[in-house]
């Protein structure tokens, strides 16, 4: 199981931004998308998720709602906010920097 | 924009903190709820599903502190709730509170008094503009001794005069002719007070550069230019003396009494207005007659000058130095000149120095002294509040481990110890505070002239501010102390020790090593109060010359404008003849200057047959001492040789003298004085030719410049030969009688004789004894109260340690106990714990006090800073102590019942 702190620092932020820049999830959801998509490759722990949110809201990145799910539960749901889809941009510019920078490195060798 | 957004979320999370928790409770409790539904979906059974998810999901409370630490207001909330844990738990066991504070309360008050005087006598700027430009100017003459002694006129109008570096140089005395003692008699009406007073020029005002908070000063042509026979009848006043005898009423313009003659008050000082701390109340202007106006011999006048600016100290100091080299040549006489290399006893140099330093004088030394002891005393309570902060901590540990166990990291943890320390070092700051606000207002209360500058002895703020950082300091050490070395590995071990945990090695030798220096500190500030109380003591006992028990004195002021030398002659002869008739008083005597502190006279005297080193016919004589009545009977100075003064003299046409052990040395040099004449002028006692004196006898030396200085020359000379008197007399008493019973019949015979005439300074002759070693005296009684503070600390940190030590170790003397070893057995091998202890401790404190005890040397008199017996004495309490702290916990363990210590186990 991936722990975050196998993560790079700072991709856990990403992952969320992006995973919530096409509508507004609750925690659960926003853990299960990426793991889904990751193809299970990585695994998020409530212990990091959570805190991760709560970061990223006190920041103004997202906001948060109570709203009712398909299944008829109060769920705390996570969009972005302008802010944060500009930090999404540059997170991702960033993202993409360094993660080629890394396979040159890495292939070179 | 996003700022805004921010602080409108934290201002949420800290106000609405409730709901923030309930939120994340919900949401946590919603992602539980989801993985239980996909584990029971994917064919798990509810109940199993349910543990799963628990278990995954681990403990919900980490979570919500963690989110909280992402929420970033902790900080606050984490304070308010960390104060009000420490303060609910600290109350928990009010003890241990109460002995840290108190303890902390004690060594920061103790500092921040003693720095309130370092502050306000050392450093801080004395009260003028500019003062670091004030210079004092002073005449020294080290070959006999005679140090920061007065200019002459002449001297002091020629350096006016050639100076470059000065932009005003300024002179005062508070002797002089007209007014003698630095006091004068001062009346609006009614019984005259006696206030101290200072002469000064209109150039000192100037140089000192105060104003006036009314009226005007005094102007050159009423100084320095004056030309009257008498003094110009012009005085101003101190604010306080105006506000306390006057009530503040308008004055200036108005007469006032001073000596018998009415003055125009022309001013009023701006408040604590003072020259080089004499508590002046009345301003005269300075006038000299004019024969001691040119007498080169005659050192009246101190000399405060002010630096233009740009010229440094080192620069005025070069160019007084090269005035030196020529001084005759530049001003025409080779007569009693200022010189750079005065060898011989007639000659003096003169010398700069600030007006700071000048007024601080030797009371430098003592209060660094104090601050190293209150220092000590300071690290001596760390020691201390570490030893209990580890005692305590050792019991605390469960705790800890358990805050870590359920999601408390060890930054949190530290913060919290951190509030309990600010939170304890708090109260004993500001207790600290109110104790040395209060001890420094008791201090000058008690002793108001021990220490210089007192007005400028104020809790400001520099003195704030090192309280505030020894409170943060001891908080700091308390947090970290208290938070000790914890590392969650051994978290297991620690749950499962409980209460009784082992601290590690370590912490044992940390808590030894502390008694140890508490030990070590306790015992130089021991031995160093033990060389001033010794220093005190030699001071007590020191044969003065005369002797002091049973003996009172007072002294009272005939003015010189209403009186005439003979008048006043007869009036204290009337005083000490209807005194020496009351019942109790054995024996009476006036003399015009009281030992053991007065100023030098320095007056030249011609002696018949003698030429002095520069090839002069006189010597300037010490002190003249003018007597009436039985002096040398009544005052028990014995005579060594010839004899004293007799009735039968006074009707004897051939005056004559007494001399001192000193001065029969100095002049005739091991011959036999007697015989030999000199020459007194007549005009330093009121009579109106100088007539040659028959030396009759040679007295025992009595100390007139300080118990602790050697005895200068002296010449006793009868009043009643001349029937003359000086306005300003002692009169002396032996009398069974206490000061206080014979206050009433004094002011009667007094007011009989002279109405108008103030009672001063009544008192038996101790108190004067005492008065004159005050200082001395003052900084023992500190250093002793500091000194007994850190034994008792000390004696509590071994016992803490001692009975914290038995207390880890019952198993193991149980077990000693069940398995034969005796009481007495286990009662010496605890005893022999703690005394090698402060065994160590004394051995390190020794090698301390030998090393830093140099440093009081020069504040010690008659006893060496290696003194054995001294040492001897503080090993000997510093064992007492360490026997009485070891025997207590030592006994308790040699009580312990190995059947209840076992079976608790």
């Amino acid at each position: 199981m991936a722990k975050p702190t196998d993560l790079v620092q700072g991709t856990l932020d990403l992952l969320i931004l992006k995973t919530i820049s096409l509508e507004p999830k609750h925690g659960w959801a926003i853990a299960k998308r990426i793991q889904q998509v990751s193809q299970e490759a990585l695994q998020i722990q409530q212990g990091s998720l959570y805190p991760a949110l709560h970061r990223l809201e006190q920041q103004a990145w997202i906001k948060a709602e109570w709203r009712t799910t398909e299944t008829g539960r109060m769920a705390k749901f996570y969009s972005l906010t302008r802010s944060g889809r500009k930090q999404l941009e540059r997170e991702l510019a960033n993202w993409v920097r360094l993660s080629t920078a890394i396979n040159i490195v890495v292939q070179e060798a | 924009m996003r700022i805004l957004d921010k602080a409108r979320l934290r201002l949420r999370s800290l106000c609405r903190r409730p709901n923030v928790d309930f939120e994340l409770e919900a949401e946590l409790r919603f992602h539980l709820d989801q993985l239980i539904e996909e584990k029971i979906s994917s064919g798990m059974p509810p109940a199993e599903a349910r543990r799963a998810a628990q278990r995954m999901i681990g403990g919900i409370a980490q979570y919500k502190e963690e989110c909280r630490d992402m929420r970033r207001v902790n900080f606050v909330e984490d304070l308010v709730q960390d104060v009000r844990y420490t303060i609910r738990s600290l109350a928990k066991s009010p003890g241990f509170t109460a002995v840290v504070v108190a303890t902390l309360a004690l060594g920061i008050g103790a500092n921040i008094a003693i720095f309130t005087i370092v502050h306000g006598v050392l450093l801080r700027p004395l009260d003028y503009p500019k003062p670091g430009q004030l210079m004092y100017l002073t005449a020294e003459a080290p070959a006999i001794g005679s140090t920061r002694s007065a200019l002459s006129a002449p001297e002091y109008i020629e350096f006016r005069q050639m100076n470059r570096s000065f932009a005003e140089v300024g002179a005062y005395s508070t002797g002089g002719t007209a007014y003698t003692t630095g006091e004068v008699n001062l009346s609006a009406g009614g019984r005259p007070l006696r206030v101290r007073s200072i002469s000064v020029d209109a150039h000192l005002l100037k140089a000192l550069g105060i104003q006036p908070e009314q009226g005007r000063f005094f102007t050159d042509e009423e100084t320095s230019r004056w030309t009257g026979t008498l003094p110009p009848p012009i005085a101003i006043l101190s604010h306080e003396l105006w506000q306390t005898a006057f009530g503040g009423r308008p004055l200036v313009g108005q007469k006032l009494e001073i000596e018998g003659r009415p003055h125009e008050i022309v001013g009023i000082m701006p408040p604590e207005a003072d020259v080089m701390d004499h508590h002046t109340q009345v301003w005269l202007p300075l006038w000299l007659p004019p024969n001691m106006a040119r007498q080169r011999e005659a050192h009246v006048l101190y000399v405060i000058a002010r630096r233009k600016d740009g010229v440094t100290a080192k620069m005025a100091q070069t160019e007084l130095s090269a005035f030196l080299v020529n001084w005759g040549d530049r001003v025409g006489t080779r007569d009693h000149v200022p010189t750079n290399h005065p060898l011989r006893s007639v000659d003096h140099t003169l010398q700069l120095q600030s007006l700071q330093d000048a007024i601080v004088g030797n009371a430098r030394r003592p209060i660094w002294v104090l601050q190293a002891a209150v220092g000590f005393v300071l690290l001596i309570v760390c020691a201390n509040l570490a030893n209990l902060v580890m005692a305590r901590a050792g019991s605390r540990r469960r705790e800890f481990v358990l805050r870590t166990a359920l999601g408390a990291n060890r930054g949190r943890l530290l913060r919290q110890s951190l509030t309990e320390g600010a939170v304890i070092s708090g109260a004993g700051g500001i207790l600290g505070l109110l104790l040395a606000s209060a001890s420094v207002r008791a201090l000058i209360r008690a002793y108001p002239t021990s220490i210089p500058r007192t007005s400028d002895l104020t809790i400001d703020l520099p003195v704030l501010l090192v309280a505030l950082g020894l409170s943060t300091g001891t908080a700091l050490l308390f947090g970290f102390v208290s938070l000790g070395r914890r590392r969650t590995s051994s978290m297991m071990t620690a749950l499962k020790e409980g209460a009784r945990a082992a601290s590690g090695a370590w912490r044992h030798y940390a808590r030894r090593g502390l008694v140890i220096a508490q030990v070590a500190f306790a015992v130089m500030l021991v031995i160093g109060a033990g060389l001033l109380v010794q220093t005190v003591y030699n001071l007590t006992r020191i044969d003065a010359g005369f002797d002091r028990s049973r003996l009172v004195t007072f002294s009272m002021t005939l003015p010189m404008a209403n009186s005439e030398p003979e008048t006043r002659a007869q009036a204290y002869q009337r005083i000490l003849d209807r005194l020496r008739s009351v019942p109790g008083i054995l024996g009476t005597a006036a003399m015009s200057g009281l030992p053991p502190n007065r100023t030098r006279d320095a007056i030249a005297t011609p002696i018949e047959n003698y030429t002095s080193d520069n090839g002069k016919p006189f010597a300037i004589i010490d002190y003249y001492q003018f007597v009436m009545g039985d002096y040398f009977g009544t005052m028990g100075i014995s005579i060594v040789a010839g004899r004293g003064f007799e009735r039968t003299d006074n009707a004897s046409q051939g005056k004559v003298a007494i001399v001192n052990e000193v001065l029969a040395k100095r002049i005739w040099n091991g011959q036999n004085p007697i015989g030999h004449r000199l020459r007194p002028p007549g005009g330093s006692f009121g009579a109106s030719d100088n007539v040659w004196h028959t030396v009759i006898g040679v007295a025992k030396d009595v100390r007139q410049g300080g118990v602790d200085r050697p005895a200068g020359t002296e010449l006793y000379i009868s009043l009643d030969q001349h029937d003359v008197a000086p306005p300003s007399m002692n009169v002396v008493m032996r009398t069974t009688l206490p000061p206080a019973a014979l206050s009433g019949t004094i002011e009667r015979i007094v007011g009989e004789v002279a109405p108008a005439v103030p009672i001063v300074r009544l008192r038996d002759m101790d108190s004067v004894f005492a008065e004159s070693i005050r200082r001395p005296r003052l900084l023992a009684q500190l250093l002793g109260a500091f000194a007994g503070l850190a034994l008792l600390l000390a004696a509590i940190g071994t016992y803490g340690v001692l009975s914290y030590m038995v207390t880890e170790r019952r198993r193991e003397i149980g077990i000693r106990v069940a398995l034969g070893a005796t009481r007495s057995h286990v009662l010496t091998q605890i005893m022999k714990q703690g005394l090698q202890v402060t065994a160590l401790g004394v051995i390190i404190g020794l090698a301390g006090a030998l090393a830093v005890n140099r440093l009081i040397a020069s504040l010690l008199f008659r006893v060496q800073p290696t003194d054995t017996v001294t040492i001897a004495f503080v090993i000997a309490t510093i064992t007492v102590v360490a026997v009485v702290a070891s025997w207590l916990p030592a006994w308790r363990a040699s009580r312990l019942d190995p059947n209840v210590v076992l079976r608790d186990e």
